[in-house]
Protein backbone atom coordinates (compact mmCIF):
# COMPACT_ATOMS: atom_id res chain seq x y z
CA UNK A 1 0.00 0.00 0.00
CA UNK A 2 1.28 3.44 -0.88
CA UNK A 3 1.87 6.16 1.17
CA UNK A 4 -0.73 7.89 -0.25
CA UNK A 5 -3.73 5.78 0.00
CA UNK A 6 -2.97 4.79 3.15
CA UNK A 7 -3.29 8.02 4.53
CA UNK A 8 -7.01 8.29 2.14
CA UNK A 9 -7.49 4.92 3.96
CA UNK A 10 -7.05 5.89 7.54
CA UNK A 11 -8.71 9.84 6.37
CA UNK A 12 -11.83 7.31 5.35
CA UNK A 13 -11.85 4.99 8.28
CA UNK A 14 -12.12 7.71 10.95
CA UNK A 15 -14.25 10.14 8.47
CA UNK A 16 -16.95 6.95 9.36
CA UNK A 17 -15.64 6.72 13.07
CA UNK A 18 -17.14 10.16 13.67
CA UNK A 19 -20.21 10.08 11.90
CA UNK A 20 -20.68 6.70 13.82
CA UNK A 21 -19.75 8.69 17.69
CA UNK A 22 -22.07 11.87 15.93
CA UNK A 23 -24.82 9.62 15.46
CA UNK A 24 -24.27 7.52 18.83
CA UNK A 25 -23.83 10.94 20.80
CA UNK A 26 -27.12 12.49 18.86
CA UNK A 27 -29.14 9.05 20.21
CA UNK A 28 -27.51 9.55 23.55
CA UNK A 29 -28.59 13.21 23.66
CA UNK A 30 -31.75 12.77 22.19
CA UNK A 31 -32.58 9.87 24.68
CA UNK A 32 -31.33 11.25 27.84
CA UNK A 33 -31.69 15.13 27.66
CA UNK A 34 -35.35 15.23 28.08
CA UNK A 35 -35.52 13.33 31.36
CA UNK A 36 -32.38 15.25 32.47
CA UNK A 37 -34.15 18.13 31.53
CA UNK A 38 -37.24 17.57 33.51
CA UNK A 39 -35.22 16.57 36.85
CA UNK A 40 -33.08 19.94 36.43
CA UNK A 41 -36.04 21.82 36.16
CA UNK A 42 -37.65 20.66 39.22
CA UNK A 43 -34.94 21.69 41.42
CA UNK A 44 -35.08 25.63 39.90
CA UNK A 45 -37.62 28.32 40.53
CA UNK A 46 -39.83 29.92 38.00
CA UNK A 47 -37.40 32.39 37.81
CA UNK A 48 -34.37 30.69 36.63
CA UNK A 49 -36.34 28.39 34.45
CA UNK A 50 -37.32 30.76 32.47
CA UNK A 51 -33.61 32.51 32.10
CA UNK A 52 -31.35 29.85 32.42
CA UNK A 53 -32.92 26.94 30.85
CA UNK A 54 -29.43 24.99 30.68
CA UNK A 55 -27.80 25.96 33.82
CA UNK A 56 -27.53 23.38 36.76
CA UNK A 57 -29.54 23.90 39.81
CA UNK A 58 -27.95 26.02 42.12
CA UNK A 59 -29.02 23.69 44.98
CA UNK A 60 -30.94 20.92 45.25
CA UNK A 61 -34.51 21.81 47.70
CA UNK A 62 -37.29 19.32 47.83
CA UNK A 63 -39.84 21.27 48.73
CA UNK A 64 -41.69 21.26 45.80
CA UNK A 65 -41.66 17.97 46.15
CA UNK A 66 -43.02 17.32 49.51
CA UNK A 67 -45.67 19.73 47.91
CA UNK A 68 -46.45 18.19 45.45
CA UNK A 69 -47.20 14.98 47.46
CA UNK A 70 -48.87 16.85 50.69
CA UNK A 71 -50.77 19.13 49.17
CA UNK A 72 -51.54 17.63 45.67
CA UNK A 73 -52.53 14.28 46.93
CA UNK A 74 -49.59 12.56 44.70
CA UNK A 75 -49.08 10.30 47.33
CA UNK A 76 -52.44 8.82 47.09
CA UNK A 77 -51.79 8.68 43.33
CA UNK A 78 -48.72 7.07 43.41
CA UNK A 79 -50.22 4.59 46.00
CA UNK A 80 -52.99 3.94 43.26
CA UNK A 81 -50.90 3.44 40.62
CA UNK A 82 -48.70 0.99 42.31
CA UNK A 83 -51.66 -0.84 43.74
CA UNK A 84 -53.14 -1.26 40.23
CA UNK A 85 -50.20 -2.36 38.17
CA UNK A 86 -49.20 -4.71 40.66
CA UNK A 87 -52.26 -6.39 41.16
CA UNK A 88 -52.82 -6.64 37.51
CA UNK A 89 -49.24 -7.69 36.99
CA UNK A 90 -49.67 -10.35 39.35
CA UNK A 91 -53.35 -11.96 38.51
CA UNK A 92 -51.84 -11.59 34.95
CA UNK A 93 -49.08 -13.52 35.68
CA UNK A 94 -51.05 -16.20 37.05
CA UNK A 95 -53.89 -16.54 34.31
CA UNK A 96 -51.29 -16.51 31.24
CA UNK A 97 -48.73 -18.51 32.95
CA UNK A 98 -51.07 -21.07 32.99
CA UNK A 99 -52.16 -20.59 29.56
CA UNK A 100 -48.57 -20.18 28.10
CA UNK A 101 -47.83 -23.78 30.12
CA UNK A 102 -50.35 -25.48 28.79
CA UNK A 103 -49.77 -24.24 24.83
CA UNK A 104 -46.04 -24.54 25.37
CA UNK A 105 -45.94 -28.18 27.10
CA UNK A 106 -49.00 -30.23 25.81
CA UNK A 107 -50.62 -31.39 22.64
CA UNK A 108 -54.45 -31.04 22.15
CA UNK A 109 -57.00 -29.85 19.16
CA UNK A 110 -56.69 -26.52 18.77
CA UNK A 111 -53.87 -25.22 20.43
CA UNK A 112 -52.14 -23.68 17.72
CA UNK A 113 -55.57 -21.33 16.96
CA UNK A 114 -55.59 -20.22 20.84
CA UNK A 115 -51.77 -19.36 20.27
CA UNK A 116 -52.37 -17.33 16.91
CA UNK A 117 -55.62 -15.52 18.43
CA UNK A 118 -53.67 -14.68 21.83
CA UNK A 119 -51.11 -13.00 20.49
CA UNK A 120 -53.09 -11.87 17.42
CA UNK A 121 -54.60 -9.40 20.43
CA UNK A 122 -51.26 -7.10 20.22
CA UNK A 123 -52.76 -5.94 16.66
CA UNK A 124 -56.30 -4.70 18.04
CA UNK A 125 -55.36 -0.85 18.59
CA UNK A 126 -56.45 -0.48 22.63
CA UNK A 127 -58.57 3.00 21.83
CA UNK A 128 -60.69 0.85 19.15
CA UNK A 129 -62.02 -1.05 21.76
CA UNK A 130 -63.24 2.07 24.35
CA UNK A 131 -66.94 2.00 24.11
CA UNK A 132 -67.50 -1.89 24.20
CA UNK A 133 -64.93 -1.80 27.25
CA UNK A 134 -66.76 1.71 28.74
CA UNK A 135 -70.17 -0.56 28.08
CA UNK A 136 -68.85 -3.11 29.85
CA UNK A 137 -67.76 -1.84 32.99
CA UNK A 138 -70.21 0.68 33.44
CA UNK A 139 -72.03 -2.88 33.29
CA UNK A 140 -70.22 -5.00 35.51
CA UNK A 141 -70.73 -1.45 38.42
CA UNK A 142 -67.35 -1.18 38.11
CA UNK A 143 -66.84 2.31 36.69
CA UNK A 144 -65.02 4.85 38.63
CA UNK A 145 -63.03 1.84 40.52
CA UNK A 146 -59.54 0.36 41.13
CA UNK A 147 -60.94 -2.79 40.13
CA UNK A 148 -62.05 -1.77 36.43
CA UNK A 149 -58.23 -0.74 35.56
CA UNK A 150 -56.98 -3.80 37.07
CA UNK A 151 -59.37 -6.02 34.82
CA UNK A 152 -58.14 -3.73 31.58
CA UNK A 153 -54.86 -3.86 32.36
CA UNK A 154 -55.33 -7.82 32.62
CA UNK A 155 -56.09 -8.07 29.99
CA UNK A 156 -53.52 -6.01 27.98
CA UNK A 157 -50.14 -8.58 28.88
CA UNK A 158 -51.83 -10.95 26.82
CA UNK A 159 -49.94 -11.30 23.56
CA UNK A 160 -46.69 -10.26 25.73
CA UNK A 161 -46.82 -12.79 28.60
CA UNK A 162 -47.75 -15.63 25.90
CA UNK A 163 -44.74 -14.67 23.60
CA UNK A 164 -42.24 -14.81 26.82
CA UNK A 165 -43.45 -16.82 28.63
CA UNK A 166 -44.23 -19.90 26.01
CA UNK A 167 -40.94 -19.87 24.94
CA UNK A 168 -39.53 -19.84 28.38
CA UNK A 169 -41.76 -23.24 29.57
CA UNK A 170 -40.84 -24.85 25.82
CA UNK A 171 -37.32 -24.35 27.19
CA UNK A 172 -37.83 -26.71 30.02
CA UNK A 173 -36.81 -30.56 29.13
CA UNK A 174 -39.90 -32.39 28.73
CA UNK A 175 -38.43 -35.26 30.31
CA UNK A 176 -38.46 -33.56 33.86
CA UNK A 177 -42.38 -33.44 33.46
CA UNK A 178 -42.25 -37.16 31.93
CA UNK A 179 -40.42 -38.36 35.27
CA UNK A 180 -43.01 -36.43 37.50
CA UNK A 181 -46.16 -37.74 35.85
CA UNK A 182 -44.52 -41.11 36.42
CA UNK A 183 -44.08 -40.55 39.94
CA UNK A 184 -48.04 -39.78 40.20
CA UNK A 185 -47.78 -36.14 40.59
CA UNK A 186 -50.61 -33.65 40.09
CA UNK A 187 -50.59 -31.49 36.96
CA UNK A 188 -51.12 -28.99 39.08
CA UNK A 189 -48.07 -30.07 41.35
CA UNK A 190 -46.09 -30.52 38.03
CA UNK A 191 -47.07 -27.04 36.94
CA UNK A 192 -46.52 -25.26 40.30
CA UNK A 193 -43.45 -26.78 42.01
CA UNK A 194 -41.40 -28.02 38.86
CA UNK A 195 -42.48 -25.86 35.69
CA UNK A 196 -43.48 -22.25 36.93
CA UNK A 197 -40.06 -22.19 39.57
CA UNK A 198 -37.93 -23.19 36.04
CA UNK A 199 -39.70 -20.45 33.97
CA UNK A 200 -38.95 -17.43 36.33
CA UNK A 201 -36.88 -15.60 33.74
CA UNK A 202 -39.55 -15.99 31.66
CA UNK A 203 -42.01 -15.03 34.38
CA UNK A 204 -39.90 -12.34 35.30
CA UNK A 205 -39.42 -10.36 31.81
CA UNK A 206 -42.96 -10.72 31.07
CA UNK A 207 -44.42 -9.24 34.98
CA UNK A 208 -41.65 -6.15 34.47
CA UNK A 209 -43.10 -5.11 30.37
CA UNK A 210 -46.73 -5.37 31.84
CA UNK A 211 -45.92 -3.57 35.07
CA UNK A 212 -43.89 -1.07 33.09
CA UNK A 213 -47.18 -0.73 30.50
CA UNK A 214 -49.85 -0.64 33.74
CA UNK A 215 -47.83 1.67 35.56
CA UNK A 216 -47.88 4.52 32.51
CA UNK A 217 -51.45 3.78 31.15
CA UNK A 218 -53.04 6.49 30.52
CA UNK A 219 -55.93 6.22 27.77
CA UNK A 220 -58.58 3.80 29.92
CA UNK A 221 -57.55 5.34 33.26
CA UNK A 222 -59.11 8.57 31.56
CA UNK A 223 -62.12 7.20 30.20
CA UNK A 224 -63.07 4.76 32.84
CA UNK A 225 -61.84 6.81 36.31
CA UNK A 226 -62.89 10.09 37.39
CA UNK A 227 -63.11 10.82 41.16
CA UNK A 228 -59.85 11.70 42.32
CA UNK A 229 -59.70 9.20 44.93
CA UNK A 230 -59.21 6.55 41.93
CA UNK A 231 -56.31 8.31 39.67
CA UNK A 232 -53.44 7.07 39.07
CA UNK A 233 -50.02 8.78 38.55
CA UNK A 234 -50.14 9.69 34.34
CA UNK A 235 -53.97 10.85 34.53
CA UNK A 236 -53.18 13.02 37.90
CA UNK A 237 -50.58 14.47 35.82
CA UNK A 238 -52.44 15.86 32.82
CA UNK A 239 -55.08 17.35 35.21
CA UNK A 240 -52.40 18.76 37.35
CA UNK A 241 -50.39 20.46 34.06
CA UNK A 242 -53.30 21.59 33.55
CA UNK A 243 -54.51 23.46 36.80
CA UNK A 244 -51.01 24.63 37.83
CA UNK A 245 -49.52 25.30 34.51
CA UNK A 246 -47.87 28.64 36.33
CA UNK A 247 -45.92 26.86 38.44
CA UNK A 248 -43.36 25.60 36.26
CA UNK A 249 -41.53 24.25 39.63
CA UNK A 250 -44.00 21.91 40.47
CA UNK A 251 -44.96 20.79 37.18
CA UNK A 252 -41.55 19.66 36.60
CA UNK A 253 -41.36 18.26 40.13
CA UNK A 254 -45.10 16.31 39.61
CA UNK A 255 -43.50 15.11 36.17
CA UNK A 256 -40.07 13.92 37.93
CA UNK A 257 -42.45 12.08 40.08
CA UNK A 258 -44.54 10.07 37.47
CA UNK A 259 -41.34 9.29 35.17
CA UNK A 260 -38.81 8.70 37.59
CA UNK A 261 -39.90 5.01 38.92
CA UNK A 262 -40.00 3.42 35.71
CA UNK A 263 -36.72 4.58 34.47
CA UNK A 264 -35.32 3.30 37.69
CA UNK A 265 -37.00 -0.13 37.09
CA UNK A 266 -35.78 0.26 33.79
CA UNK A 267 -32.29 0.52 34.39
CA UNK A 268 -32.23 -2.77 37.28
CA UNK A 269 -33.44 -4.53 34.66
CA UNK A 270 -32.80 -3.57 31.18
CA UNK A 271 -31.05 -6.79 30.30
CA UNK A 272 -34.10 -8.59 30.66
CA UNK A 273 -36.56 -5.49 28.73
CA UNK A 274 -33.99 -5.25 26.09
CA UNK A 275 -34.22 -9.06 25.22
CA UNK A 276 -37.67 -9.33 25.83
CA UNK A 277 -38.29 -5.94 23.27
CA UNK A 278 -35.74 -7.67 20.33
CA UNK A 279 -37.78 -10.53 20.82
CA UNK A 280 -41.09 -9.53 20.64
CA UNK A 281 -41.05 -5.57 19.35
CA UNK A 282 -43.33 -4.82 21.96
CA UNK A 283 -42.77 -2.70 24.88
CA UNK A 284 -45.22 -3.78 27.33
CA UNK B 1 -42.06 -11.19 16.66
CA UNK B 2 -45.71 -9.87 16.26
CA UNK B 3 -48.07 -11.30 13.45
CA UNK B 4 -45.12 -11.87 11.29
CA UNK B 5 -43.18 -14.72 13.36
CA UNK B 6 -46.68 -15.38 14.95
CA UNK B 7 -47.73 -16.97 11.82
CA UNK B 8 -44.15 -18.45 11.44
CA UNK B 9 -44.75 -20.17 14.65
CA UNK B 10 -48.53 -21.29 13.73
CA UNK B 11 -47.07 -23.68 10.52
CA UNK B 12 -44.69 -25.02 12.37
CA UNK B 13 -46.79 -26.22 15.00
CA UNK B 14 -49.47 -27.43 12.85
CA UNK B 15 -46.85 -29.76 11.14
CA UNK B 16 -45.70 -30.55 14.82
CA UNK B 17 -49.71 -31.39 15.98
CA UNK B 18 -49.86 -33.88 12.83
CA UNK B 19 -48.47 -36.35 14.93
CA UNK B 20 -50.62 -38.80 16.68
CA UNK B 21 -51.48 -37.62 20.79
CA UNK B 22 -50.72 -40.56 22.75
CA UNK B 23 -52.48 -42.31 25.33
CA UNK B 24 -50.45 -40.48 27.85
CA UNK B 25 -51.15 -37.18 26.89
CA UNK B 26 -54.88 -37.97 25.80
CA UNK B 27 -55.08 -37.80 30.00
CA UNK B 28 -53.96 -34.82 30.02
CA UNK B 29 -55.85 -33.32 27.41
CA UNK B 30 -58.69 -32.08 29.66
CA UNK B 31 -56.05 -30.43 32.57
CA UNK B 32 -54.45 -28.51 29.44
CA UNK B 33 -57.72 -27.08 28.35
CA UNK B 34 -58.62 -26.18 32.17
CA UNK B 35 -55.55 -24.40 32.19
CA UNK B 36 -56.78 -22.26 29.03
CA UNK B 37 -59.76 -21.30 31.05
CA UNK B 38 -59.03 -18.16 32.56
CA UNK B 39 -56.84 -16.95 29.21
CA UNK B 40 -60.17 -17.47 26.97
CA UNK B 41 -62.30 -15.52 29.28
CA UNK B 42 -59.78 -12.60 29.15
CA UNK B 43 -59.95 -13.23 25.56
CA UNK B 44 -63.94 -13.08 24.76
CA UNK B 45 -64.23 -10.27 27.30
CA UNK B 46 -61.67 -7.96 26.46
CA UNK B 47 -60.73 -8.56 23.09
CA UNK B 48 -63.73 -10.70 21.14
CA UNK B 49 -66.90 -9.76 22.12
CA UNK B 50 -65.60 -5.93 22.16
CA UNK B 51 -64.42 -6.27 18.61
CA UNK B 52 -67.59 -8.38 17.95
CA UNK B 53 -69.68 -5.31 19.41
CA UNK B 54 -67.68 -2.46 17.90
CA UNK B 55 -68.07 -4.27 14.12
CA UNK B 56 -71.59 -4.45 15.22
CA UNK B 57 -72.48 -1.21 16.33
CA UNK B 58 -70.87 0.83 13.84
CA UNK B 59 -73.73 -0.22 11.60
CA UNK B 60 -75.60 1.04 14.22
CA UNK B 61 -77.06 4.54 16.09
CA UNK B 62 -76.48 4.20 19.41
CA UNK B 63 -75.99 6.27 22.46
CA UNK B 64 -75.08 3.83 24.74
CA UNK B 65 -78.73 3.56 26.64
CA UNK B 66 -81.13 3.01 24.02
CA UNK B 67 -81.27 -0.38 22.08
CA UNK B 68 -78.76 0.45 18.95
CA UNK B 69 -81.13 1.11 15.65
CA UNK B 70 -79.62 -0.32 12.38
CA UNK B 71 -78.61 2.46 10.10
CA UNK B 72 -76.58 0.77 7.38
CA UNK B 73 -73.51 3.29 6.14
CA UNK B 74 -74.70 5.84 7.42
CA UNK B 75 -72.08 6.68 10.33
CA UNK B 76 -69.45 5.45 7.78
CA UNK B 77 -71.10 7.94 5.43
CA UNK B 78 -70.71 10.95 7.74
CA UNK B 79 -67.31 9.96 9.45
CA UNK B 80 -65.85 9.83 5.88
CA UNK B 81 -67.22 12.98 4.98
CA UNK B 82 -65.82 14.83 7.79
CA UNK B 83 -63.66 17.30 6.88
CA UNK B 84 -61.35 16.65 10.23
CA UNK B 85 -61.18 12.89 8.79
CA UNK B 86 -60.05 13.66 5.41
CA UNK B 87 -57.22 15.96 7.16
CA UNK B 88 -56.29 12.88 9.43
CA UNK B 89 -56.15 10.66 6.60
CA UNK B 90 -53.66 13.24 4.78
CA UNK B 91 -52.20 13.11 8.42
CA UNK B 92 -51.69 9.17 8.75
CA UNK B 93 -50.85 9.10 5.06
CA UNK B 94 -47.67 11.57 5.43
CA UNK B 95 -46.66 10.04 8.86
CA UNK B 96 -46.77 6.35 7.80
CA UNK B 97 -44.45 7.48 5.22
CA UNK B 98 -42.26 8.99 7.41
CA UNK B 99 -42.23 6.65 9.54
CA UNK B 100 -41.56 3.71 7.30
CA UNK B 101 -38.58 5.66 5.53
CA UNK B 102 -37.05 8.31 8.20
CA UNK B 103 -38.22 6.86 11.44
CA UNK B 104 -37.04 2.98 10.38
CA UNK B 105 -34.27 4.16 8.61
CA UNK B 106 -32.93 5.67 11.47
CA UNK B 107 -33.55 3.11 13.94
CA UNK B 108 -31.65 0.48 11.54
CA UNK B 109 -28.89 2.87 10.82
CA UNK B 110 -28.31 3.14 15.19
CA UNK B 111 -28.38 -1.22 15.12
CA UNK B 112 -25.86 -0.96 12.38
CA UNK B 113 -23.44 1.61 14.41
CA UNK B 114 -24.37 -0.30 17.64
CA UNK B 115 -23.34 -3.28 15.60
CA UNK B 116 -20.17 -2.33 15.40
CA UNK B 117 -19.74 -2.50 18.88
CA UNK B 118 -18.15 0.72 19.06
CA UNK B 119 -17.03 1.87 22.54
CA UNK B 120 -20.02 3.13 24.50
CA UNK B 121 -22.77 0.91 22.36
CA UNK B 122 -23.59 -1.39 24.86
CA UNK B 123 -24.38 2.57 27.28
CA UNK B 124 -26.08 3.83 23.74
CA UNK B 125 -28.81 0.97 23.83
CA UNK B 126 -29.64 1.13 26.80
CA UNK B 127 -30.25 4.61 27.07
CA UNK B 128 -32.05 4.53 23.69
CA UNK B 129 -35.05 2.54 25.48
CA UNK B 130 -35.86 5.53 28.06
CA UNK B 131 -38.08 7.68 25.94
CA UNK B 132 -39.95 4.34 25.49
CA UNK B 133 -39.80 3.71 28.66
CA UNK B 134 -41.98 6.46 29.85
CA UNK B 135 -45.40 6.97 30.09
CA UNK B 136 -46.40 8.58 26.38
CA UNK B 137 -48.76 10.57 28.45
CA UNK B 138 -45.59 11.87 30.55
CA UNK B 139 -43.54 12.50 27.43
CA UNK B 140 -45.78 14.34 25.67
CA UNK B 141 -46.28 16.67 28.41
CA UNK B 142 -42.13 16.92 28.15
CA UNK B 143 -42.47 17.55 24.64
CA UNK B 144 -45.19 20.47 25.37
CA UNK B 145 -42.63 21.79 27.57
CA UNK B 146 -39.17 21.06 26.10
CA UNK B 147 -41.19 23.08 22.90
CA UNK B 148 -42.67 25.79 25.00
CA UNK B 149 -41.88 28.95 23.54
CA UNK B 150 -40.99 30.59 27.01
CA UNK B 151 -38.85 28.29 29.10
CA UNK B 152 -38.73 25.31 26.37
CA UNK B 153 -35.52 24.16 26.11
CA UNK B 154 -35.79 24.16 21.96
CA UNK B 155 -36.71 27.69 21.37
CA UNK B 156 -33.50 28.86 23.70
CA UNK B 157 -30.81 26.59 22.00
CA UNK B 158 -32.26 27.91 18.52
CA UNK B 159 -32.43 31.27 20.25
CA UNK B 160 -28.66 31.04 20.27
CA UNK B 161 -28.57 31.26 16.92
CA UNK B 162 -31.49 33.39 16.01
CA UNK B 163 -32.15 35.59 19.36
CA UNK B 164 -35.31 36.40 17.91
CA UNK B 165 -36.68 33.22 17.14
CA UNK B 166 -40.52 32.87 18.58
CA UNK B 167 -42.65 30.09 17.18
CA UNK B 168 -45.33 28.40 19.69
CA UNK B 169 -45.13 24.54 18.64
CA UNK B 170 -47.83 23.08 19.23
CA UNK B 171 -49.96 26.11 18.70
CA UNK B 172 -49.04 27.24 15.44
CA UNK B 173 -49.53 26.12 11.94
CA UNK B 174 -47.44 24.43 9.91
CA UNK B 175 -45.17 24.09 13.16
CA UNK B 176 -47.87 21.74 15.03
CA UNK B 177 -47.41 19.19 12.35
CA UNK B 178 -43.51 18.83 12.45
CA UNK B 179 -43.81 19.22 16.19
CA UNK B 180 -45.80 16.28 16.64
CA UNK B 181 -43.43 14.71 13.91
CA UNK B 182 -40.54 15.26 16.08
CA UNK B 183 -41.85 13.53 19.25
CA UNK B 184 -41.22 10.15 18.01
CA UNK B 185 -39.20 10.70 14.27
CA UNK B 186 -35.93 10.02 16.32
CA UNK B 187 -37.19 7.65 19.04
CA UNK B 188 -36.82 3.64 16.98
CA UNK B 189 -34.70 2.23 20.09
CA UNK B 190 -37.57 -0.67 19.09
CA UNK B 191 -36.24 -0.85 15.48
CA UNK B 192 -32.86 -0.58 16.73
CA UNK B 193 -33.58 -3.56 19.15
CA UNK B 194 -35.30 -6.08 16.85
CA UNK B 195 -32.50 -5.29 14.08
CA UNK B 196 -29.36 -5.48 16.21
CA UNK B 197 -30.87 -9.31 17.62
CA UNK B 198 -31.79 -10.23 14.00
CA UNK B 199 -28.26 -8.84 13.05
CA UNK B 200 -26.38 -10.48 16.36
CA UNK B 201 -28.17 -14.20 14.83
CA UNK B 202 -26.79 -14.00 11.36
CA UNK B 203 -23.99 -17.21 11.36
CA UNK B 204 -20.34 -15.58 11.73
CA UNK B 205 -19.57 -17.86 8.79
CA UNK B 206 -21.50 -15.87 6.23
CA UNK B 207 -19.66 -12.80 7.40
CA UNK B 208 -16.39 -14.83 6.77
CA UNK B 209 -17.51 -15.90 3.69
CA UNK B 210 -18.11 -12.09 2.47
CA UNK B 211 -14.54 -11.33 3.79
CA UNK B 212 -12.89 -13.69 1.51
CA UNK B 213 -14.92 -13.06 -1.18
CA UNK B 214 -13.35 -9.27 -0.74
CA UNK B 215 -16.32 -7.51 0.23
CA UNK B 216 -15.72 -4.03 1.85
CA UNK B 217 -17.42 -2.99 5.31
CA UNK B 218 -20.15 -1.10 3.10
CA UNK B 219 -20.88 -3.75 0.68
CA UNK B 220 -20.99 -6.68 3.12
CA UNK B 221 -23.82 -3.89 4.66
CA UNK B 222 -25.32 -3.86 1.62
CA UNK B 223 -25.66 -7.11 -0.42
CA UNK B 224 -25.37 -9.38 3.08
CA UNK B 225 -26.46 -8.18 6.60
CA UNK B 226 -29.12 -5.56 4.99
CA UNK B 227 -31.34 -8.13 3.36
CA UNK B 228 -30.67 -10.95 6.07
CA UNK B 229 -32.28 -8.54 8.09
CA UNK B 230 -35.28 -8.40 6.02
CA UNK B 231 -37.73 -9.64 8.40
CA UNK B 232 -36.95 -7.41 10.94
CA UNK B 233 -37.18 -3.84 9.35
CA UNK B 234 -40.36 -5.20 7.64
CA UNK B 235 -41.62 -6.07 11.23
CA UNK B 236 -40.51 -2.58 12.28
CA UNK B 237 -42.08 -0.62 9.66
CA UNK B 238 -45.92 -2.31 10.38
CA UNK B 239 -45.22 -1.69 14.00
CA UNK B 240 -44.17 2.02 13.53
CA UNK B 241 -47.53 2.60 10.64
CA UNK B 242 -49.49 0.69 13.22
CA UNK B 243 -48.43 2.94 16.46
CA UNK B 244 -49.16 6.27 13.70
CA UNK B 245 -52.64 4.51 13.49
CA UNK B 246 -53.02 4.11 17.40
CA UNK B 247 -51.27 7.42 18.21
CA UNK B 248 -53.10 9.29 20.71
CA UNK B 249 -51.10 10.93 23.95
CA UNK B 250 -48.62 12.62 22.00
CA UNK B 251 -51.70 14.31 20.10
CA UNK B 252 -54.26 14.38 22.80
CA UNK B 253 -51.89 15.88 25.54
CA UNK B 254 -50.28 18.58 23.01
CA UNK B 255 -52.28 19.72 19.92
CA UNK B 256 -55.91 18.13 20.90
CA UNK B 257 -55.93 17.71 17.03
CA UNK B 258 -55.30 21.75 16.20
CA UNK B 259 -54.69 24.48 15.33
CA UNK B 260 -57.46 24.50 13.28
CA UNK B 261 -57.57 20.30 11.58
CA UNK B 262 -53.93 20.74 11.03
CA UNK B 263 -52.98 17.44 13.50
CA UNK B 264 -56.06 15.81 13.65
CA UNK B 265 -56.16 12.27 13.35
CA UNK B 266 -58.51 9.10 13.89
CA UNK B 267 -58.17 7.99 17.85
CA UNK B 268 -59.02 11.82 18.41
CA UNK B 269 -61.83 11.72 16.53
CA UNK B 270 -63.05 8.32 17.88
CA UNK B 271 -62.55 9.26 21.39
CA UNK B 272 -64.48 13.15 20.72
CA UNK B 273 -67.40 10.75 19.06
CA UNK B 274 -67.20 8.71 22.35
CA UNK B 275 -67.69 11.67 24.79
CA UNK B 276 -70.80 12.80 22.47
CA UNK B 277 -72.64 9.54 23.05
CA UNK B 278 -72.43 8.95 19.26
CA UNK B 279 -71.06 5.79 19.68
CA UNK B 280 -72.02 4.16 16.24
CA UNK B 281 -70.15 6.47 14.81
CA UNK B 282 -66.66 6.06 17.40
CA UNK B 283 -66.89 2.45 16.44
CA UNK B 284 -67.08 3.04 12.45
CA UNK B 285 -63.97 5.03 13.01
CA UNK B 286 -62.59 2.29 15.15
CA UNK B 287 -63.45 -0.30 12.24
CA UNK B 288 -61.47 1.92 9.84
CA UNK B 289 -58.28 1.81 12.25
CA UNK B 290 -58.81 -2.19 12.18
CA UNK B 291 -58.77 -2.26 8.32
CA UNK B 292 -55.63 0.40 8.00
CA UNK B 293 -53.57 -1.79 10.41
CA UNK B 294 -54.76 -4.99 8.40
CA UNK B 295 -53.48 -3.60 5.09
CA UNK B 296 -50.58 -2.15 7.00
CA UNK B 297 -49.92 -5.84 7.81
CA UNK B 298 -50.59 -7.11 4.19
CA UNK B 299 -48.89 -4.86 2.22
CA UNK B 300 -45.98 -4.64 4.38
CA UNK B 301 -45.65 -8.75 4.24
CA UNK B 302 -46.19 -8.87 0.33
CA UNK B 303 -43.46 -5.94 -0.22
CA UNK B 304 -40.63 -7.66 2.29
CA UNK B 305 -41.80 -11.45 1.28
CA UNK B 306 -42.10 -12.14 4.74
CA UNK B 307 -43.56 -15.62 4.68
CA UNK B 308 -40.68 -17.20 2.55
CA UNK B 309 -37.58 -18.19 4.62
CA UNK B 310 -34.10 -16.45 4.65
CA UNK B 311 -32.18 -18.70 5.26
Amino acid sequence: MSDTSHIRYTLKKSGTTLFLYIIMLFVFLISVFPVLWVVMSSFKDNSAILSSPFSLPERFDFTPFVQVFTQYNFGMYTINSLVIASVATIVSLMIYSMGAYSIAKFRFPGKNLFYLLFTLTLLVPPHTKAQPIFSLITSLGLSDTRLALIFVYISFGMAISMFVMRVSFMSIPDSLNEAAFIEGASFWRVYWSIDLPLAKTGLATSGIMMFLGNWNEYFYAMLLTSSPQVRTLPLALAFFTEAFSYDYTQMFAALTIVILPGIIMYIITQEQVQASVASTGVKG
Amino acid sequence: MLCVYGTEHFYKLQGENKLTINRIERKYVPFAYAFLIPTIAVFLLFYLIPIVTVVFTSFTRWDGFNTPVFNGLTNYLRFFSQSSFLISLRNLLLWSLIAATLHVGFGVLVAFILFQKPKGWKAVRGVYMIPNIVSSAAMAMIFRFMFNNDFGFLNSMIRLVSPSFQVNWFFESPWAFIAITLTWLFYGAIITLIVLGDLMSIPSDLHDAARIDGATGFQAVLHIQLPLCRYAIGTSIILSITSRIAMYEAIALTTRGGPGDDTMNIPIILVKAITDFNYGLANAAAVFMFLMGIFTLWIVNRLFRMNNPIY
